[in-house]
């Protein structure tokens, strides 16, 4: 085979600049589905944007941008069954939020409150939500690649049919933990879906680069693109990923092309919100009024959850010493005290 | 029953493996072949392909998938190699591992015990021969094991797999088959946090643990000959270590020798000076010593000039009493 002749296929899309779908792409896609995944990105770039704003204001520390990459981690997320492990980065609190996360709760985490799950320890842009398996990620690159591999394979191990979802950015590619991972996968037959964000601008700089989805044929997993930016199409390819790693035929690399949004206040064209609304407005699912009513609706939302959060009090000095073991230590006890006691 | 320390551990791992059917052991050659030194000899013919499992060689892989095998619920026990082959795992150890339980509130837990041989004396040179137990103390979120003998190595080794949180499990591997002893069989555990006092004495307290304990035993020995008592403590857990056990000796002794491999500065005895100095300043009659590996790299020709045996042990004693 000549290697230098791979080149990864162009990604797949689903949705038609009118608003149609490729009917070859996509014959699953309820009226209710359509229209949840569209609600879903408009939650996830309204919430952005507030925490953008308090950002500006010096309310909330600096957030890693998630506008334009909705549609990857909502159509992926949505293509999982309930049982499933999601692992995000800092930029899929929108597959949080469609696994039920309250806005609420970011909310208590970007202000890193005391109503914090993770009791505000973690800078802004690291949601997990346990009640519905959403792994509590790092801001490295690529490290929780093996983590997802290792919880798909105890999946199999335990013989039940769930499976693992990881995201991460083209940058973590470079990684040692994606090479591990992404072997130790391949090697195990673990039933992982790793969905990969490239940036279309950055990938069009790195002209030597053959893109990432050839690097799964090394693996022994499935190697495939899709327009990151096309919900539908991002939920088909993910499904079917899915399905395949629990009928026991290996994981699959998604590579999903999208283009990042500097400023989610003001969009951009394509934006993939617009892409989806054009859709369930072809279905007649949508109109300007459904439009207008969802925006205030949201915008009141996220308004009042971080109002919420902003009354909250910040976690007390104590409780930095909770949970570093399950029971406090002899010197975590003595530290803890020496502090209480206004002592060095 | 006799046991040495290899089998000792292995006891300990076929006996959790029994109890506990999320337990699952991983490493290269771990299988098969047993593991290098055959620590986990006969687990995978009883066990299994999925709960003894030969895995590419990557550090950094085994400790990263195992630390997502246990959030999904299983209680994964990786096995490095050799100590010296850790630092690819280290992020995900430091980073990952340790931090799990605490940036998620208390919410998820990677619940893993990583062993590890470690130590020299076996002609292993730079590679094969490391003591990075202080590294891994440094990291808040992480227990650290070293066992010197066969009983409490199943006995800590049991009790690591069951504590909540991660454990570095560190087997000094000089002392693998060389340290035999009656092991009871069945279930038992030694708590982890509790030292043991190998050997009273009212003159000078010599903190050891590992392969190192048997020098300072052997080197307490000599300087008993020479009129000198000591009080030799193995601290068998590192951290959280023992403090009221070393407390309670220090001050009964005023003298206070600290033996360990590793290099001496930034070392484990560094930090149990600081916390003797800070607890029992006043019953000290002379300064804390450590006598440990220099501050070089683990050498192949010279290692035992390198290691602190109990030649170099018996001296310090002897000054530390007089001084």
């Amino acid at each position: 085979m000549d290697t230098l002749a791979l080149r990864s296929p162009p990604p797949l899309g689903a949705l038609r600049d009118d608003g149609s779908l490729d009917p070859s792409q996509c014959a699953m896609l309820s009226e209710e589905l359509a229209v949840a995944l569209y609600e879903h990105m408009v939650v996830a770039r309204a919430l952005e944007g507030r925490v953008a704003e308090l950002n500006l204001e010096g309310a909330a520390s600096h957030h890693a941008g998630a506008a334009g990459r909705e549609a990857t981690a909502v159509g992926a997320a949505a293509a999982m069954s309930d049982a499933d492990w999601i692992f995000p980065t800092t930029r899929e609190f929108a597959a949080a939020l469609w696994r039920g996360m309250p806005l609420s709760a970011y909310a208590h985490h970007v202000l890193g409150t005391d109503c914090d799950a993770g009791k505000g320890r973690s800078a802004p842009g690291a949601p997990f939500w346990k009640a519905a398996r959403v792994a509590c990620a790092s801001p490295l690159a690529g490290t929780q690649i093996p983590h997802a591999v290792g919880a798909a394979w105890a999946a199999r191990m335990c013989a039940t049919d769930a499976a693992a979802l990881v995201f991460f950015d083209e940058e973590a590619t470079r990684c040692g933990d994606f090479h591990a991972g992404l072997n130790f996968a391949g090697v195990t037959r673990a039933p992982v879906v790793a969905v990969c964000r490239t940036d279309s601008a950055a990938e069009a700089r790195h002209t030597g680069r053959k893109g990432v989805a050839v690097q799964a044929t090394a693996y022994g997993l499935r190697g495939t693109r899709v327009d990151g930016g096309d919900v539908v199409a991002v939920l088909g390819v993910v499904r079917e990923a899915r399905l395949r790693a629990a009928a026991g035929l290996g994981g699959t690399l998604i590579e999903a092309v999208v283009a990042p949004i500097a400023d989610p206040a003001a969009g951009a064209d394509p934006d993939p919100i617009t892409r989806m609304r054009r859709h369930v407005e072809a279905r007649g699912l949508w109109s300007d009024e459904r439009e207008r009513h969802l925006w205030s609706e949201v915008r009141a939302d996220v308004e009042q959850a971080f109002a919420q959060a902003a009354a909250a009090r910040q976690p007390t000095r104590e409780t930095l010493f909770d949970d570093v073991y399950a029971d406090l230590p002899w010197h975590l006890r003595e530290q803890r005290a020496e502090t209480s006691a206004g002592r060095y | 029953m006799q046991l040495n320390l290899v089998q000792a551990i292995n006891d300990a791992l076929r006996l959790e493996m029994r109890r506990d059917d999320r337990v699952v052991v991983l490493g290269e050659d771990v299988g098969r072949v047993g593991g290098v030194f055959r620590v986990t000899q006969g687990l995978w013919e009883e066990f299994g392909d999925d709960r003894v499992v030969d895995t590419p060689l990557s550090e950094g892989g085994i400790v990263g998938t195992a630390i997502g095998m246990a959030l999904y619920g299983l209680v994964p026990i990786p096995e490095i190699q050799f100590a010296d082959f850790i630092y690819p795992a280290y992020d995900q150890i430091v980073s990952e591992l340790a931090k799990m339980r605490w940036r998620s509130g208390g919410e998820y837990a990677a619940k893993l015990v990583v062993r590890a041989p470690v130590g020299g004396g076996v002609r292993g040179g730079v590679y094969h021969s490391q003591s990075p137990e202080s590294l891994f103390i440094h990291i808040a979120g992480l227990k650290v094991v070293c066992p010197s003998n066969p009983h409490d190595a199943k006995g800590l080794l049991l009790a690591s797999i069951r504590d909540p949180d991660p454990v570095l499990f560190f087997e000094p591997k000089r002392i693998y088959r060389a340290a035999k002893g009656e092991v009871p069989e069945g279930d038992y555990t030694v708590p982890l946090g509790k030292a043991a006092i190998v050997r009273e004495g009212r003159d000078v307290t010599v903190l050891a643990w590992g392969a190192m304990l048997h020098e300072a035993a052997v080197a307490a020995a000599d300087a008993a000959a020479q009129g000198i008592d000591c009080e030799v403590v193995d601290l068998r857990t590192l951290w959280p270590v023992d403090i009221d056990a070393i407390v309670t000796s220090v001050k009964k002794t005023g003298r206070v020798v600290v033996v360990h491999e590793a290099p001496r500065t930034c070392g484990f005895g560094a930090e149990l000076v600081a916390l003797i100095s800070e607890r029992a300043f006043l019953q000290l009659e002379a300064p804390p010593v450590r006598v440990c590996g220099f501050d070089t790299p683990f050498p192949y020709a010279l290692e035992m000039e390198y290691l602190p045996l109990a030649r170099r042990i018996v001296p310090a004693l002897l000054e530390t009493a007089k001084y």
